[in-house]
C-alpha cells in the first residue's frame, strides 16, 4: 500500500527530476524497504527476459494487485499495494525503459 | 569409331559386358547406400550413448552452476564475477534465448534438446525454475575427447570394408548365375558348330576341286553361266567353313609367324572373290603400296577373307571395293549398305548379324577381333549408313 502511494507522490513531486523515471519513481522509492534494484531481481526472477520484465512492470503499474505483485507477502502487507499510475502511455514506458537500463544485467557481469 | 584392341573383350560379348556393367553398377550402388545408412544408424546410436554416459556428470555441474547463480544473484551488482569451474564452461540465457553471459568455445547453441554434440564440445542444456539474473536456461559445456568416435570410425571402416567385400563376392555370384543362361546358350551354338563343321570338310573339298578341274572352254555358255554359280555357292560356303573351322579347332594351333607380302597377298585373296563380286557387278579399286607384315599367314588370311568378304557381302549392285595399302595400315572400302553408329561397337560380337538377308552365322568380325587383338593390330571401322564402311587395319 505504501509502496503504490509512494509511487504516487513520486510521479506528484518529479517536475524537478531529471528524466521519467527519476521524476517518477525515485524520490518514492526511497522510502521503501526494499531498494529498486531489489524489486528489479526480483521481477527478473519472475520474467526473466527485457520483453517480459518490462510489461509485467507495465501492468503491475496500470493495474496494482497483491496478486500479481512481484515482491513478497510480507513487504506488500508491510507496504501496501501502489495506487494505480497516472503517468501518461510515453511517460510509463519511458520510465520503464531508463529503469530497465539502468538496472539490467546485460554487459555487468564480468 | 576406334576399337579396343584389349583381349579380355574376347572373354565376353559386348551385350554380356553391358549387362554386367549395369547390374554391378546398380549392385554397388545398393550395397554402398545400405552400408552408408547402417553406418550413419551406427554412429547416431553410439553418439546417444555416449552423451548419455556424460549425462549425469554434466546434470551434477548444472546444478553446482544454479546454486552459484543463485548466490551471484543475491549479491548483484555488488559482486559481478560470473562463477568459473576448472571442469566446464558455461553460458546463461534468458527466456528469450538472449544471451546474459557466456564463457562457451562453441557459440551455437541449441535450445531444442537436452544434451547434444557441438563440434568438438558437449552442450547440456537446463532450464530453471526462477530466473537467477534473468536467467531460464543454462548451457554446460564440456571438451570431448573425441576417443569414441576414434573408435566408431574403426569398426565403421573396418565392418564396412568387410560387409562391401562380402556383399561384391556375393555379387559375382549373382552376376554368375545371371549370365548363366546366356553363357549356356553359347556353348550351345559352339558345340554344334563344331560337330557340323567336321562333316563338311570332304563334300566341300569335292565339289571345289571338281569345279577347278572342269573344262569350261568346251561348256555352252548356259552351263558355264550354271557353273559359275555353282562356284560362287561353293566358294561362300568354303569361307564360312573356314571360318567355323578356325574358331572351333584351328585358334588353338601353334602360330606360324612369317613375313608376308601384304599387297601379293591381297590380290590374291581379291582374285578368289572375283567372282563373287562378279555376281554383283562390282568392280575392285586397289591402290597398293608394298607392305610387309609379320604373323600366321593363315590368321592373316581370314582377316582380309572376312573383310573382303563383308565388303562384297554388304554392298550395293554396282558398286565398288577399294583397297588402299601402305607400309602399317591396310583401309577395306566399300560403297555398301554401312552400319549405324550405334551398332558399330557391336560388330566384332560373335552371332551379331546386322543384315538377316545375309546368310552367315556373324562369326566372321568377331574372328578378325580375336586375331587383330592378338598381334596387337588397331582395327578402327568407319561407317555412316548408306555410303558405306571403312574397316582400317594399322600395325
Amino acid at each position: 500500500m505504501v509502496k503504490k502511494i509512494l509511487i504516487v507522490i513520486c510521479l506528484g513531486s518529479s517536475i524537478y527530476a531529471e528524466d521519467a523515471f527519476e521524476r517518477n519513481c525515485v524520490a518514492c522509492h526511497q522510502e521503501l524497504p526494499a531498494s529498486l534494484q531489489e524489486m528489479f531481481k526480483r521481477y527478473l526472477l519472475v520474467y526473466s527476459s527485457e520483453t517480459n520484465v518490462k510489461a509485467g512492470i507495465k501492468h503491475y503499474l496500470k493495474y496494482p494487485s497483491k496478486d500479481i505483485s512481484a515482491m513478497s507477502d510480507l513487504f506488500v502487507d508491510t507496504t501496501g499495494i501502489k495506487k494505480k499510475t497516472t503517468l501518461s502511455q510515453k511517460e510509463l514506458d519511458q520510465a520503464i525503459d531508463i529503469y530497465w537500463e539502468k538496472y539490467k544485467v546485460f554487459g555487468k557481469l564480468k | 569409331m576406334l576399337v579396343s584392341k584389349s583381349r579380355a573383350t574376347n572373354s565376353l560379348l559386348g551385350s554380356e559386358k553391358k549387362s554386367l556393367l549395369r547390374f554391378f553398377a546398380l549392385y554397388v550402388a545398393m550395397v554402398t547406400l545400405l552400408i552408408i545408412v547402417i553406418s550413419s544408424y551406427y554412429y547416431q546410436t553410439q553418439e546417444k550413448l555416449m552423451l548419455s554416459n556424460q549425462r549425469a556428470t554434466l546434470f551434477k555441474y548444472a546444478y553446482i552452476h544454479a546454486k552459484r547463480l543463485k548466490v551471484l544473484h543475491h549479491f548483484f551488482d555488488e559482486r559481478t564475477d560470473y562463477p568459473r569451474d576448472p571442469r566446464f564452461k558455461s553460458a546463461i540465457y534468458d527466456i528469450e534465448h538472449m544471451p546474459i553471459f557466456s564463457i562457451l568455445e562453441e557459440k551455437n547453441v541449441r535450445f531444442d534438446e537436452e544434451i547434444t554434440m557441438v563440434g568438438d564440445h558437449i552442450h547440456f542444456l537446463k532450464s530453471l525454475d526462477d530466473f537467477y539474473l534473468g536467467t531460464k536456461y543454462i548451457i554446460i559445456e564440456v571438451e570431448d575427447d573425441g576417443l569414441w568416435r576414434e573408435l566408431i570410425w574403426k569398426n565403421i571402416i573396418g565392418y564396412g570394408l568387410f560387409s562391401f567385400f562380402f556383399f561384391m563376392l556375393f555379387g559375382l555370384y549373382l552376376a554368375k548365375l545371371f549370365l548363366k543362361p546366356m553363357r549356356d546358350s553359347i556353348v550351345l551354338l559352339d558345340r554344334f558348330i563344331k560337330d557340323t563343321t567336321h562333316e563338311l570338310n570332304t563334300p566341300l573339298s569335292a565339289i571345289l576341286a571338281n569345279i577347278e578341274m572342269m573344262d569350261t572352254e568346251v561348256m555352252v555358255e548356259k552351263n558355264r553361266t550354271k557353273l559359275n554359280r555353282i562356284n560362287i555357292a561353293a566358294k561362300t560356303v568354303s569361307t564360312l567353313y573356314k571360318d567355323l573351322t578356325y574358331l572351333t579347332l584351328e585358334q588353338e594351333k601353334e602360330n606360324e609367324n612369317e613375313h608376308i607380302d601384304v599387297k601379293a597377298l591381297i590380290e590374291d585373296r581379291a582374285e578368289y572373290f572375283t567372282i563373287l563380286a562378279q555376281s554383283k557387278k562390282l568392280t575392285y579399286e586397289f591402290d597398293l603400296a608394298p607392305a610387309m607384315i609379320f604373323m600366321d599367314k593363315r590368321k592373316f588370311t581370314r582377316v582380309i577373307d572376312n573383310l573382303i568378304s563383308n565388303a562384297i557381302k554388304y554392298n550395293k549392285r554396282n558398286g565398288i571395293v577399294g583397297f588402299n595399302l601402305v607400309q602399317g595400315e591396310l583401309v577395306i572400302w566399300d560403297r555398301g549398305i554401312g552400319i549405324k553408329e550405334s551398332k558399330i561397337p557391336l560388330i566384332f560380337d560373335r552371332y551379331i548379324r546386322f543384315n538377316k538377308s545375309e546368310g552367315g552365322f556373324g562369326v566372321g568380325l568377331s574372328i578378325v577381333k580375336k586375331i587383330v587383338d592378338e598381334y596387337n593390330i588397331h582395327i578402327e571401322v568407319l561407317s555412316k549408313v548408306d555410303e558405306g564402311t571403312r574397316m582400317i587395319l594399322k600395325w
